[in-house]
């Protein structure tokens, strides 16, 4: 089965892959923008998207499957990734991992029974200056300690 | 020209020639897993890093250009620990398969850590592990714990036959060669896959299990499968004396041949031959008297009742009634005895071809004409026609049938009803059809493995089988039979009892003809 | 005290607003070169000014821009590498945040030297928010002329797209940045060729990090010199230094190139902790080597920091003191190149993996006496012998606190089976 896309979808694709001499290049921005609309990007997105850009499908799984952030596989709503390298470590980030694990009752990797939250330990976020940290979606939360976690949770609707 | 130093030796190459080139042209091989001729250098696999004069770096020999004056060490004491660290992290994640691995034996990996004399592991972690057999083809079995990911599977995929059917998924060391949901590779050169992996990742489902290379012996022939004429190596084990049936050709491997098939051969050429090799094979002789069939014929005496045959006609000044239909699988030097014979000494004028039916050309080496030596036959002079069957019922007495297609095809029943009106049937063919029953003789011939001579392909060009495999029970090779009858019949003693071998008669075939000079 | 060039504008509330950009004076630099100056003349006056590459590799600009021919009827190429990977790097967050334009100028002008009238601005995915943030700011620039056609009216055309990655370090690495834009695996490629002649879509390519090309609008306002008096004579400028780990201030410090490692410690982001020891410095990310406690009185700049046996990299400072067991710093540097390894070549796809499964078996107590070795002696198999800068980035660190920290470590396995 195919994913038919939108024609409010389709047109912002073209857009996009009229920024390059290639359509292959738009392959990531329209992937992102895929997986925006879609949550994940299984067999039919990839199929799809293969076929608008020209592209065979193995040819977008090679890429999906190469970046962290496209995923195959439905995620909660909200995504909790935290930072697990050196900086965030130095300010005991594995705190707030262990905290995020034991209040939501899940493992990094894992999503919540009632598909709210997922977590997963991520490489460095760029922001090493508010240490921990964590990136909820797209927002950057630092200087985490449990407290602070427990209140951006509890804002996340 | 650029002139170059390599450990110390000069040798001279043209411009552009990369190092690894130069190399291979001195006679030096240089370890590689990514590296392959039909393909742009991909640099991933490292074993190739030699040591250039000046660099501070070891650099890739594969895709460095050479300049005048370069000094280049490859078996310096750093480029051979350099090489030994790279082999020493494949082997790490290496399973210890080779007792199970169809590879070994011709495992660039086994070859290269005996080289390297890294025998003793010290890697004491848990390995990846991951699938070892997935099936990615309708022959081809893939075993990703063994796979180096030198990609050359992903790349003749990409560049050779364009259909992409396998990728490389995840990263780093979870990478791994997968196709897309369950597609297969299916490509008409799926079975290159298997000679291009450097060691067992991916192997023949034809071959797996069934024997070792060490007991096999290589021979260098033609694929007969179609009229491209592609080079191949025939590996054939020799049997073991007290197992019957284990004298065998286990399979057949691309040889290069830059002017007719390249390193590659087609899935038609790969598995026919085999099956050709082996399926339905004419092994005894078979004089069909009546009602019940006799088999209890040798050689001797079925010359002797068949030359006594032409003999009849001969004194009757009758052998126009002599019929043959022929096939383009026949060999330049069985044509060629056979025009001297029959054409030429008997004068006889009924010939005809029987084929099998043409396939698709596939736009790269399979060919429509799925025979071997058409161009051989025309150049020869015969018409390549298919038999008239009223012609042929009618001024019949004596009819020869060179090989088993004449059963087959746009004939259909037609053309029992025409042998029938035929006197004498003698077959000549290595397979077994329905043709067989309807012969009087039955005379076992060798199929291309088991014979010597040459074969013109569509080109023009004309290629050598040599006899690799040993012919079993009655099987003899047909130039053989044909001077053997020859003889029988007194054609011309001088002239046959001279020719020995296919070796003389082809001699024989370039005095007469001239575009057979042409050195095979 | 220090000396606010890059990051001056920083103070200003929504500066990323090209109204209050424009007020502040800016877009001036464009102006000045676009109608002044001939595009050679912006191309020497960076080379003149040294100014290094502020990604990781440090090289000069102006020689890397000099690299791409002139004449060619191939379309050329700007990428702009906001990857920003390298863990302990976060000042080109900064200034997209809050500078954005100084970014557009930046790229505008060294579009003009080189003769490039299409760039994109490769942006780590993680940063969606600033990516958004940049193309309103391109949005704007638009829409008052300084990007799209016939610039200010001098027939210079640049068109400018933000392209966003999508979660691998290896993009960061500039052939691997070039792949990834082309809609394939961050795969890195065979140098030579290299980008300057067979870059984006086999064209010309100039790829320049974020922060190198903020400022060049300073260099053309001010001059080579002026740029050359801020910092070394061979290493141009001010530097935006990102501090973090056992510090007290944890911040971007932009300060003179050259500026000692340990004053940027202890006099600007504050010191250690009450009661803390230094233990070791990273003074340019993580793939930079380690410093010990007694290594920091070096200059932060390309050259002195490479002499004393590192690198200045991307100028993130991770300061670690005597709480952190040096093994805790070694399994996060192993798992993060064993986890970003794009997998092609056989020496970082298997040597990161193993190095990192030595790492963890050390870490969860069954360490064998062997260990230290055996870490420095594959460190040493991947290095100088992969296909791409990564290898060296990740089999340096290892060998460095392999080395450095081989008694620390050694007396940790004593605990072990």
């Amino acid at each position: 089965m195919n994913r038919e896309f939108t024609a409010e979808l389709k047109k912002r694709i073209e857009e996009i892959t009229a920024r390059y001499p290639s359509r292959q290049a738009a392959l990531l921005p329209v992937l992102h923008l895929v997986q925006s609309e879609t949550g994940f990007l299984s067999a039919e997105e990839e199929r799809a998207v293969a076929s608008i850009l020209g592209l065979p499908p193995i040819k977008v799984r090679e890429v999906v499957t190469f970046y962290t952030m496209f995923t195959r596989k439905p995620l909660g709503r909200f995504h909790l990734q935290v930072c697990s390298n050196l900086s965030c470590s130095l300010a005991d980030g594995e705190r707030i991992l262990r905290h995020l694990q034991a209040k939501l009752g899940i493992g990094a990797g894992e999503t919540t029974p009632d598909g709210k939250y997922t977590l997963t330990e991520v490489e460095c976020l760029g922001a090493c200056e508010q240490a921990p940290c964590m990136m909820v979606n797209f927002d950057y939360h630092g200087n985490l300690d449990p407290e602070k976690v427990d209140r951006i949770l509890e804002e996340l609707k | 020209m650029v002139k170059i130093f390599l450990d110390g030796g000069p040798v001279e190459v043209i411009e552009g020639t990369t190092v690894f080139k130069a190399a291979q042209q001195a006679g030096i091989a240089i370890p590689h897993f990514c590296y392959h001729p039909a393909f742009v250098p991909e640099g991933s696999c490292r074993l190739c890093l030699v040591e250039i004069e000046g660099s501070p770096k070891l650099e890739l020999s594969c895709s460095m250009v050479v300049r005048e004056g370069m000094k280049v060490s490859i078996q310096s004491p750093a480029v051979r620990e350099a090489r030994r660290a790279v082999l020493e992290f494949i082997l790490a994640e290496h399973p210890l398969d080779c007792p199970i691995c169809d590879k070994a034996g011709e495992c660039k990996l086994q070859d290269y850590y005996q080289d390297y004399g890294l025998t003793e592991s010290v890697f004491r972690e848990s390995k990846e592990k991951r699938e070892k057999k997935v099936r990615i083809g309708d022959k081809l079995i893939l075993d990703r714990e063994r796979c180096v990911l030198c990609t050359r599977c992903v790349r003749f995929l990409a560049g050779i036959t364009k259909t992409r059917e396998l990728g490389l998924f995840e990263r780093g060391i979870h990478s791994e060669i997968g196709g897309y949901e369950n597609e297969p590779v299916r490509n008409g050169y799926s079975g290159n896959l298997v000679d291009l992996c450097p060691v067992g990742a991916i192997t023949d489902t034809e071959f797996r299990f069934k024997t070792r290379p060490w007991f096999l012996t290589k021979g260098e022939s033609i694929c007969p499968l179609c009229s491209r004429g592609c080079n191949i190596f025939i590996d054939y084990h020799p049997g073991f004396p007290r197992v019957p049936g284990s004298a065998k050709v286990y399979r057949i491997r691309p040889r290069t041949n830059e002017a007719v098939n390249g390193p590659w051969i087609c899935d038609h050429g790969r598995y026919g031959y085999v099956d050709l090799q082996q399926k339905n094979r004419c092994e005894k002789l078979i004089w069909n008297k009546g009602p019940r069939t006799t088999t209890e014929l040798s050689w001797d005496k079925a010359l002797i009742v068949i030359g006594e045959k032409i003999k009849a006609l001969r004194e009757n000044g009758k052998t126009g009634r002599i019929s043959l239909i022929l096939t383009t699988w026949l060999t330049n030097e069985e044509l060629f005895l056979i025009k001297k014979i029959f054409k030429d000494g008997l004068g006889v004028r009924n010939v005809s071809f029987a084929d099998p039916a043409p396939g698709t050309e596939d736009g790269f080496l399979l060919r429509a004409d799925r025979t071997p030596n058409r161009r051989g036959a025309r150049e020869m002079g015969f018409e390549v026609k298919p038999a008239d069957l009223d012609v042929l019922a009618r001024d019949s007495d004596i009819l020869f049938i060179f090989g088993s297609s004449f059963a087959g095809g746009s004939n259909d029943g037609a053309w029992k009803a025409a042998l029938e009106k035929v006197s004498v049937k003698i077959l000549v063919t290595a397979h077994l059809n329905e043709l067989a029953s309807a012969a009087d003789f039955v005379l076992p011939a060798a199929t291309v493995a088991e014979k010597s001579g040459t074969l013109t392909n569509a080109d023009g060009r004309i290629q050598r089988i040599a006899a690799i495999a040993r012919a079993c029970g009655d099987i003899r090779p047909e130039v053989q039979i044909l001077l053997d009858l020859a003889r029988e019949i007194h054609l011309d003693d001088a002239y046959f009892g001279a020719l020995t071998g296919p070796e003389e008669v082809h001699r024989e075939l370039a005095k007469d003809i001239p575009f057979f000079g042409a050195r095979p | 005290m220090e000396t606010k060039v890059l990051t001056k504008g920083f103070e200003l509330d929504h500066l990323f607003r090209i109204g209050v950009y424009l007020d502040q004076g800016g877009y001036r630099a464009v102006k000045k070169a676009l109608t002044e100056w001939k595009p050679e003349q912006v191309l020497d006056e960076v080379k003149k000014a040294n100014l290094r590459g502020r990604g990781g590799a440090g090289f000069p600009a102006g020689l890397k821009w000099s690299f791409v021919p002139q004449k060619t009827d191939k379309a050329k190429y700007l990428c702009v590498n906001a990857d920003e990977g390298e863990p302990g790097t976060f000042k080109d967050r900064y200034i997209m945040a809050h500078d954005p334009h100084l970014l557009i100028e930046g790229i505008i002008l060294a579009a003009y030297a080189v003769g490039i009238h299409t760039a994109y601005i490769y942006i780590r995915g993680e940063y969606e928010l600033i990516a958004r943030r940049l193309e309103g700011a391109i949005g704007d620039a638009c829409a008052k002329g300084y990007l799209g056609k016939n610039i200010l009216g001098v027939g210079f055309d640049l068109d400018l797209y933000v392209h966003r990655g999508a979660g691998a370090y290896i993009c960061g690495e500039e052939t691997g940045l070039l792949e990834s834009l082309e809609g394939k695996r961050g795969n890195p490629r065979l140098k030579p060729p290299f980008p300057a002649s067979v870059g984006l879509f086999q064209s010309p390519t100039v790829i320049n990090n974020v922060e190198t090309l903020a400022n060049v609008p300073f260099i053309v306002l001010n001059g080579a010199a002026w740029f050359l008096e801020r910092g070394s004579p061979k290493d141009g400028g001010t530097r935006i230094f990102g501090v973090s780990g056992a510090v007290n201030k944890p911040g971007i410090y932009e300060l003179p190139v050259g500026t000692s490692l340990r004053e940027i410690i202890f006099d600007h982001a504050g010191g250690l902790k009450p009661g803390r020891a230094l233990k070791a410095v990273i003074p340019g990310g993580m793939s930079s080597p380690v410093f010990k406690a007694d290594e920091v009185d070096v200059k932060m700049d390309c050259d002195c920091v490479a002499a004393a046996g590192s690198m200045l990299g991307s100028g993130a400072i991770i300061v670690i003191d005597d709480r952190t067991p040096i093994l805790d710093v070694l399994s996060k540097v192993a798992k993060f190149y064993s986890h970003e390894s794009c997998g092609q070549c056989t020496p970082c796809r298997l040597g990161t993996s193993w190095i990192h499964k030595i790492v963890k078996r050390m870490a969860a107590g069954k360490g064998r006496a062997d260990d230290v070795d055996a870490l420095i002696r594959l460190s040493a198999n991947i290095k100088g012998r992969t296909l791409c800068p990564m290898g060296d980035a990740a089999a340096l660190p290892v060998l460095a606190i392999a080395k450095k920290f081989k008694a620390e470590l050694q007396t940790a396995l004593k605990g072990s089976a």
